[in-house]
């Protein structure tokens, strides 16, 4: 069963995180939430290459794979390539990921409302690949499952993610 | 997933208008109306499926980029890419062709011009979404002269050799 908590209270691990990156969180989803039941018949779909996808036939990952039997903490962001993505949310992740795998986190994932190839070639020029999951919610369905969507289409971006942090009890 | 289309666009029509987007130097959003670059111009405008996608980025784009002086040298004031993406990753993308000094990619984020225009293609199957087909339209004085929109999966009558032979 894969719990989520949003952050509100937390960890002294996710406060110095939060607190390097300076943003608020949102309750939407609520503490004691099961991801998995709250958006079912939801996949993902793995940072790849055109041919990878090609190879594995543009196959997409279901959330009970993500989480199933693992401590996963999966952060969302706006857009891959914008500032404050790039610059302050996603390094301290990537510098802090021993940190996250000492308190027992198996897997630290990224997802933002882009296809799987953006993010691809995001995570590449990154260099946070080996640290870091990235997934597409390329539809926006995951997120709007979980009522995590804000519209930025004043910043030409549409219908996006919110920035926030899910993490296990 | 429906979508009611425009009539896809062909020789002899006026090109629409429309806003498309791009950062400036300061990496600021901002727009520019099609119109705006075409009237009183000859233009040639190039779309793509999707930026950091291996056609896009290993034929079809370079192949403009490689022959963009020619390009200006018959008379072609600007070259446009436009693609179904926001104008962060169009211009990250545009990034990766260091060598590019004519081609503007612009961004069609919402793929309503490329709507307008009767060219979208739905990938959705490969996580992409609503997209563009593959097209190579020269346009002069809004008029479309030349219209080469590309089958599914293929490269052949959109590319910069395809459309030098109209000029």
């Amino acid at each position: 069963m894969a719990s989520a908590m949003v952050k509100g209270g937390g960890s002294r691990l996710i406060k110095s995180v939060s607190a390097a990156l300076g943003t608020r969180f949102y309750a939407k989803v609520a503490t004691g939430t099961d991801i998995v039941s709250a958006a079912p018949n939801v996949s993902l779909q793995k940072a790849r290459t055109w041919d990878e996808g090609i190879a594995s036939k543009f196959s997409t990952t279901p959330l009970k794979d993500i989480f199933k039997d693992k401590k996963v903490v999966i952060f969302g962001l706006p857009g891959a390539y914008t500032g404050v993505c790039s610059n302050k949310h996603v390094p301290p992740y990537k510098e802090n990921i021993d940190k996250f795998k000492a308190k027992g986190i198996d897997s630290v994932i990224c997802v933002a409302v882009n296809d799987p190839y953006t993010m691809n070639a995001w995570a590449e020029k990154l260099q946070a690949k080996e640290a870091i999951d990235f997934y597409g919610d390329f539809d926006g369905s995951f997120h709007k499952s979980l009522d995590l969507v804000t519209d930025l289409s004043g910043a030409l971006l549409g219908t996006r993610s919110e920035r926030y942090i899910i993490y296990p009890p | 997933m429906v979508v009611n289309m425009a009539a896809t666009i062909a020789v002899g029509d006026v090109i629409p208008d429309g806003t498309l987007a791009y950062l400036d130097d300061d990496s600021k959003p901002q727009s520019v109306s099609i119109h705006s670059l075409a009237a009183a111009n000859k233009v040639i405008i190039f779309g793509v499926p999707g930026a950091f996608t291996p056609t896009c980025s290993l034929k079809h784009v370079p192949g403009f980029i490689e022959r963009a002086e020619e390009l200006k040298g018959k008379g072609v004031d600007e070259i446009i890419c436009i693609s179904v993406n926001d104008p962060f990753v169009m211009n990250s993308w545009a990034k990766t062709f260091p060598e590019n000094k004519h081609v503007k990619f612009l961004a069609d984020g919402a793929a309503k011009y490329t709507h307008a225009l009767g060219l979208e293609l739905d990938l959705t199957e490969k996580g992409l979404g609503v997209r563009s087909k593959r097209f190579a339209l020269l346009v002069e004085d809004l008029k479309v002269k030349v219209a080469n929109v590309e089958k599914v999966g293929e490269f052949t009558v959109s590319s910069a050799e395809e459309i030098i032979k109209a000029l």
